[in-house]
């Protein structure tokens, strides 16, 4: 069996790098990292349920890409520059001053737009990677048992993500099964909604049933040592956001 | 071991008492059954046994429960982990970690147990449990007779007195069933572990249990040995349906016991009832389907004809590809070699309105059909969205379960009343196909009783196919004309429910097992028999 990093680290890396993005505010270093971390998570798949949060938090990103940028030109404060083309203005009552919806774009208002989608895509697809790397499951395993309430909380939160993939696919290709062919909000959402709830109640219970949080003190079965690559991998990506913070 | 004394349940924002007065004592190494309708309280009663009710969800307990002389009131659920140990119904929601062997030692490690200790406990529960070769393996790769094994396991390494576990062979073919009640019979037996189990097919764990608390609709509980409880209950297996429709003066609950009291019924020469020969035309058409996925073969050459007005069963153990079949009947995707034609047509082509009026599908978790807010609401959608009559699918739901709350939201119905929903708004539809997904599971014998008679009248009254993937074959014996049976994702065998059910001594029915070699599958089988000769 391969030697795994331990799971803090994946997920601290995470949260560095996506404070760098955000500090850095570049689009295309904040694409480039997107890009690395995909082909991270491509060579180190194994099939687990997990996997598929990356693809997912994707997705979630290119859409609130979408929206942003679509919000971006129809609302704004106006950015001089290259003209692209012209949205009619929509006349808004006088109690609403400074907004104007519709008008000129110009290229700067778009790029600022789609820059700022990018770097929000970029910190959801760190997020689902790190979750895709390292399940939150095993994360609750090296958490100390004073943080219980916390440890809780997370695992329950965190498990919500892929499961909620898993069901939702379920649950649509049910409904395709009877012939609903658009995709209503409210169809896929309450069913979801329901589930889950029902699951992360169940979970709880079992991990209550079963004596965590009760001791203050907690023993490791095969305890995951943290290596000195650990070290490594943790210290080359302080650098980087570093780098990125203080450029 | 575990005594209630004048033990009351009632929920928060509820007018119904679950559980009133109730007081028993099991003994140690005692095996016992909680039985009841659904919604009767099965689940409450044993989450109050290691405090997860009321100390998890609420709710106001009267009397006391003590197991080992500690009382649930004082001591958190946790606290009680190395004295009870709580297999749920679904344990893969329940796993916390996503290696059998770290799940093995979770709760140890929750408890600061020493890492030798921990070592030897999870060995020691591996070699029980025979689950040492899938040590390592994924939890999500487990089979479902694995993984509820392994849940079992997850318990044991406390070294509990009280083993509680709810419906534990819910999801599970005949022979993981048995796998799994034959790791309890010992535990009982070698260990002198004390269990407690809530199970809807009775025929599957009666024999084993020493005595039953049956929770009754109307808010009585008793509690006697099998013999006695199941003399006068209303739920009850079909091999004591057997011993009242013969009159036996004993009810036995094995095999062996009915089989010694029927031998004068199976000596007699029966003349076989002559079966008519149905009026056949080709409605599914399946030829020489392949499936597979990521490498795996789900589906090698499968191939076979459903007519119209015919009932099938599809069975198989789990991951035999019975809902990969499905999928492909109902055009969810197109298989990668071969083809499937419903009634003539493509059923991936379907969309829409065609595809509700051609293929009606229930799907495994019934509930992922419904997002209305009431019964009522989902059944006038099921109506507008098929042009009927305002009414028409609240009617056939009448039908089916008359006591349903117009109401009531779906969430809070019983599993046997979701069920029907879902049926009847399928059935609104009209749909020349019926498909269903495993509607059993979870069902007490009232409802599925019900369910079996709503789809007999569809398949009749209509001369339509209903195909059912599942794994009860006590309903495939009373429902279905035919079993097409799967393994390894291919057909081996395509017959009668007759010929195929008695030629394997696994999935048999009970009636088939006591009254073998004579070819009856149900109670009403062998009452037939007897009254024509007579």
């Amino acid at each position: 069996m391969k030697k795994q990093l331990h799971p803090l680290t994946l997920w601290i890396c995470s949260i560095l790098l996506a404070i760098g993005v955000v500090v850095l505010d570049n689009a295309f270093i904040a694409l480039a990292i997107v890009g690395a971390v995909a082909v991270l998570v491509y060579i180190r798949r194994d099939g687990s349920p997990w996997q598929r949060s990356f693809a997912l938090s994707i997705r979630i990103g290119l859409t609130i890409l979408a929206i942003r940028t679509i919000v971006g030109i129809l609302i704004g404060v106006p950015i001089p520059g290259t003209k692209l083309f012209t949205l009619p203005i929509l006349d808004l009552p006088s109690w609403m001053p400074g907004i104007r919806i519709g008008g000129v774009v110009t290229l700067e208002r778009l790029s600022s737009s789609l820059h700022e989608g990018v770097i929000i895509a970029t910190m959801i697809a760190l997020f689902g990677a790190a979750t895709s790397l390292t399940s939150p499951h095993k994360l609750l395993r090296v958490t100390p048992s004073f943080i219980y309430e916390v440890g809780i909380t997370l695992v329950i939160a965190t498990s919500l993500f892929p499961q909620l993939a898993t069901s939702a696919r379920r649950i649509r290709t049910a409904q395709k099964l009877r012939g609903f062919e658009k995709i209503e909000l409210r169809s896929i959402a309450i069913p979801l909604l329901e589930e889950s709830l029902s699951r992360s109640l169940q979970l709880a219970a079992t991990m209550d049933a079963r004596g965590y949080g009760i001791s203050r003190k907690r023993s490791r079965y095969r305890p995951q040592p943290w290596l000195m690559r650990d070290n490594l991998v943790l210290l080359f990506a302080l650098a980087m956001t570093i780098t990125m913070v203080t450029r | 071991m575990i005594t209630f004394s004048n033990v009351s349940l009632i929920y928060p924002q509820s007018t119904k008492t679950i559980l009133e007065d109730l007081s028993f004592q099991i003994e140690e190494g005692e095996m016992v059954l909680v039985m009841g309708e659904t919604g009767s309280g099965k689940s409450s009663l044993l989450r109050l046994i290691n405090g997860l009710v009321p100390h998890h969800t609420g709710g106001i307990l009267a009397g006391d429960i003590s197991v080992d002389g500690i009382s649930t009131r004082s001591v958190k659920p946790g606290s009680l982990a190395h004295l009870v140990g709580i297999v749920g119904q679904n344990p893969i929601n329940g796993f916390v970690t996503d290696i059998v062997e770290e799940e093995l030692a979770f709760s140890m490690e929750a408890l600061n147990f020493a890492p030798d200790v921990m070592r030897k406990r999870v060995e020691e529960v591996l070699d029980l449990l025979s689950l040492s070769a899938l040590r390592n393996r994924s939890i999500a790769t487990l089979s479902g007779g694995e993984q509820q094994r392994l849940a079992i396991g997850a318990a044991l390494v406390m070294h509990p007195k009280v083993l509680v576990l709810d419906e534990p062979t819910s999801a599970l073919d005949p022979i993981a069933a048995e796998e799994v009640l034959s790791v309890l019979h010992r535990l009982v037996h070698d260990l002198s572990v004390t269990v407690i189990i809530a199970e809807h097919r009775l025929e599957r764990v009666i024999q084993f249990v020493d005595r039953i608390i049956y929770i009754e609709g109307n808010g009585d509980t008793s509690i006697g040995t099998a013999d006695e409880i199941l003399k006068r209950s209303e739920l009850v297996p079909p091999i004591v349906k057997l011993a009242r429709a013969l009159n036996l003066s004993e009810i036995g609950t094995s095999v062996r016991e009915v089989r010694r009291q029927t031998e004068d019924v199976r000596s007699v020469e029966y003349s076989r009832p002559l079966s008519s020969p149905k009026n056949s035309s080709l409605a599914i058409e399946i030829s020489h389907v392949s499936h597979s996925y990521t490498g795996k073969i789900a589906l090698n050459d499968v191939s076979a004809t459903i007519n119209h007005g015919e009932i099938v069963a599809i069975m198989g153990r789990n991951g035999a590809g019975k809902s990969t079949l499905l999928h492909s009947i109902v055009g969810l995707h197109s298989p990668q070699s071969g083809e499937v034609k419903v009634n003539g047509t493509d059923p991936t082509t379907l969309k829409g309105a065609e595809r509700r009026k051609s293929i009606g599908y229930v799907p495994q978790e019934p509930s992922d059909l419904l997002f209305a807010s009431s019964v009522s609401e989902e059944c006038a959608l099921a109506d507008r969205s098929n042009d009927l009559i305002p009414g028409t699918t609240a009617s056939l739901l009448n039908r089916l379960v008359p006591d349903i709350s117009a109401n009531a939201h779906p969430n809070d119905l019983s599993e046997g009343q979701r069920l029907a929903l879902v049926l009847s708004i399928v059935l609104s539809g009209n749909p020349e196909v019926l498909v269903l997904d495993e509607p059993t599971r979870g069902l007490d014998y009232r409802a599925k009783n019900l369910f079996a008679i709503a789809l007999k009248e569809y398949a009749t009254q209509f001369n339509r196919p209903v195909l059912l993937a599942t794994h009860d074959v006590e309903l495939v014996a009373e429902l279905t004309d035919r079993v097409l049976f799967l393994a390894e994702g291919e057909i081996v065998a395509d017959g009668t429910t007759l010929e195929v059910l008695l030629s394997s001594p696994a999935f048999a029915p009970q009636v088939a097992k006591v009254m073998s070699p004579k070819p009856w599958l149900t109670v009403s089988d062998v009452v037939h028999a007897i009254e024509a000769s007579s």
